[in-house]
């Protein structure tokens, strides 16, 4: 089919973006960025005409449906939010060099999700919902939010870290990351996209949830967890804003939160039961 | 100092420090974060399994500590619930604390841009223009008018200067309101379900009504009217899997029908504030004749037991009863037996016993070697819906609380309030002098760059 043939291609694109931003960080060719955000960008481009191809190929199955309805499904849009988020910050804040850092996501995230089944399977009458669109975009641009910012926090504090040594001049490699402050606040903006949107996912979740099964929460093990992200989310605006938390304190908190956020998303699912089980199967 | 005075004062010292801790920032976060490192436990303990089933995963003395310190049931423990009534009383706290400052703010307008507030500004400029005062003033309201959409407050002083005033955005500054108020909001909304509402399940056959149900705290709630089950219908995919669970209900009111809908999965039905789900489905027999044989396979007799009925059996002091059903039956050895019809026993003396009559195996209750046995004769089998029931009048505040939470979050995120002055004189020389400054309380770099648009426009102005 062809969707299964354009997530292939994509997965080497995404490979290619990938070995094209480490080599930018690594040589600092002005050239060799641009290749890297167009490679990027078409990575982007041959994943979203995937997940058309599968959406238009389940009508044709006579199945029709969204595409975002099981573990590979979600795994593929994972990637490719993590990859449209970036792109829209490398462009808004001018931080190419961080891509060294975010750029493997999408690609690591196709090769695990290539190992499962993939065949377009009809929707069980649970998932058969107009809520569910609504409710996976928002958790998963979210969730992809958090890996950017977890990216970004990372690299401030091996920044921060060669600038303390070095006394404001830090060695070739990391010199030409962006300074620690500019990093601090990405970081920042980026969970305060995420945040958002995570709250409008369980709310719509628990929506949902309350359609279906007749209760909004119901301390499942998804639900908690969502909340345990949401909360530790919750604790880093706060700290953040109001207690003025920033570098590594804040840095560490984003860390810990995008911890969860992975456990929230396949932990449960592959480790603990719960509503959400179907994901893993 | 005398003593009532010192008193007093010790008091309110007291009060203040009671204050101080509920309204610290260092509770809320570490509140947080205690919230989010229990609500873990719950997660890896299986939670509101029946006790015995614990056993098979912990020692007895672990199922006994746990049980105690309510892990079984966590997040209705006295522990968790605590620390949730300490998060609503510091978001109450930190409300009330903040509610003077932001109003404040929010009425706080200095219309003069004189030279102590452009003093305090970093975003400002000034600008000459030899041209009549009429043509700045209308050319630079074009310009602003661009990011500031509203009216400006227009101030004549004394010294022929013209003050204008823009803001933007003002009521962002409500947005504390509203992320936290909403919390409290759904909050009260889960009491108020709990407190007056129920969730129940019932089985209804089809055919049949019901009008009371049987509530998860084990208690009965009856309803002002019934509820009948028309027909059910399961489909299925091809390969097996399920596609749609489908009940067709009728709300009867005195024997009259008011309402009915075909529910499915994400469908209920709701009627008088109560909600009927689509949740599971089945067959179980409505009637069953068994036949009962001696060992040596003379017939004793024939029973027609309808299901849940106790019926005497012809040729001794024994009652039998239908009471279960499976489709597919597993024999001793493992294999499939087909379907199965699940019936008890009550002996004169002693206790009943259960045994499982499969339809396919007449001589299977023969290997129990009592004076007699028992064989399915015929079965009549009857669908039934389950259905999940749910009253919870705290619903309607729970969502608008979630709204609200919502809203606030992307007020407080992404809009900002912003001012700009403009100030107009003439100068000695008759030239028309711009004074322009501008500020806002979050999102600097964005603003700044709207300001340096602003004043590279008011620049071009002829």
């Amino acid at each position: 089919m062809i969707n299964s043939l354009l997530f292939g291609i994509s997965i080497f694109v995404y490979f290619a973006a990938m070995v094209l931003y480490v080599s930018y960080l690594a040589f600092r060719s002005e050239t060799l960025g641009k290749v890297a955000t167009s490679c990027l960008l078409a990575g982007v481009l041959v994943e979203a005409a995937a997940m058309g191809a599968r959406w238009y190929e389940s009508y044709q199955l006579g199945i029709g449906r969204a595409p975002l309805t099981n573990l590979y499904e979600s795994l593929v849009f994972f990637a490719w939010t993590i990859a449209v988020t970036y792109l829209i910050l490398e462009r808004k804040f001018r931080i190419k060099t961080v891509g060294a850092f975010v750029a493997p996501f999408p690609f690591l995230i196709m090769a695990y999700a290539s190992l499962n089944p993939n065949d377009i399977q009809p929707l069980v009458p649970a998932l058969q919902s107009n809520w569910l669109i609504a409710h996976v975009v928002t958790c998963f641009v979210g969730y992809a939010a958090f890996a950017v910012s977890f990216g970004v926090s990372a690299l401030y504090l091996f920044k921060v870290r060669a600038e303390q040594k070095t006394g404001r001049q830090p060695g070739a490699f990391l010199g030409y990351v962006p300074a620690s402050d500019t990093l601090d606040e990405v970081s920042y903006k980026t969970i305060a996209i995420g945040f958002p949107l995570l709250t409008i996912g369980i709310v719509t979740g628990a929506f949902w949830a309350n359609v279906a099964w007749g209760t909004y929460w119901s301390w499942d093990p998804k639900e908690t967890w969502s909340l345990i992200v949401w909360l530790i989310y919750a604790a880093y605006l706060h700290a953040r804003i109001t207690r003025g938390w920033r570098g590594t304190k804040a840095a560490i908190l984003s860390i810990t939160g995008f911890t969860a956020t992975i456990f929230c998303y396949l932990g449960v699912n592959l480790i603990l039961s719960g509503l959400h089980s179907y994901g893993g199967q | 100092m005398p003593p009532q005075q010192s008193e007093k004062a010790r008091k309110t010292d007291f009060v203040d420090r009671i204050w101080g801790f509920f309204t610290s920032l260092k509770l809320v976060i570490v509140l947080l974060l205690i919230l989010a490192v229990l609500s873990i436990a719950g997660t890896i303990i299986q939670q509101n399994k029946p006790l015995h089933e614990y056993y098979r995963f912990y020692k007895p003395e672990t199922v006994a500590l746990f049980n105690k310190l309510g892990l079984f049931d966590m997040y209705h423990s006295w522990w968790f619930v605590t620390c949730l009534a300490l998060l609503a009383l510091n978001l109450l706290a930190c409300t009330m604390d903040r509610y003077a400052p932001i109003i404040r703010g929010l009425r706080k307008r200095d219309l003069i841009l004189d030279e102590k507030l452009e003093k305090s500004l970093h975003l400002k400029d000034k600008m000459k223009y030899a041209l009549p005062l009429e043509t700045v003033e209308k050319s630079f309201l074009a310009a602003v008018g661009k990011v500031f959409t509203g009216k400006p407050l227009i101030t004549q002083q004394d010294d022929g200067s013209r003050h204008f005033f823009f803001e933007k955005g003002k009521y962002s500054r409500l947005a504390f309101f509203f992320t936290h108020l909403s919390v409290l909001l759904i909050f009260i909304g889960a009491l108020i379900g709990s407190f007056f509402g129920y969730k129940g399940y019932v089985n209804i056959f089809e055919g049949e009504a019901i009008s009371q149900v049987e509530t998860r705290a084990g208690g009965r709630e009856n309803f002002d009217f019934t509820v009948r089950c028309n027909s059910f219908r399961a489909d299925f995919y091809s390969s097996g899997a399920p596609k749609d669970y489908q009940s067709d209900l009728s709300v009867l009111q005195d024997g009259k029908e008011v309402l009915r809908k075909t529910i499915r999965v994400n469908d209920p039905l709701t009627y008088q504030g109560i909600t009927f789900y689509q949740s599971s489905y089945g067959t179980l027999p409505d009637r069953v004749q068994l036949e009962v044989r001696g060992q040596d396979g003379a017939l004793r007799g024939v029973v027609d037991a309808p299901f849940n009925q106790k019926i005497a059996v012809p040729g001794s002091n024994e009652l039998v009863e239908v009471a279960d059903y499976q489709d597919h039956f597993h024999l001793p050895d493992g294999s499939e037996g087909g379907t199965a019809v699940g019936i008890n026993i009550y002996p004169e003396q002693g206790a009943p016993a259960g045994l499982w009559l499969p339809i396919s195996h007449p001589d299977y209750d023969k290997m129990r070697q009592a004076p007699h046995y028992f064989l399915v004769k015929d079965i009549k089998l009857k669908k039934y819906t389950g259905l999940q029931v749910n009253k919870d009048p705290g619903e309607v505040t729970v969502w608008v609380g979630s709204l609200l939470l919502i809203g606030g979050i992307m007020a407080a995120f992404f809009i900002s309030h912003k001012k700009l002055w403009v100030c107009l004189r003439k100068d000695k020389k008759g030239r028309v002098e711009l004074t322009v400054g501008g500020t806002t309380n979050k999102n600097r770099t964005a603003f700044s760059r709207e300001m340096t648009d602003i004043i590279q426009s008011l620049r071009e102005v002829s």
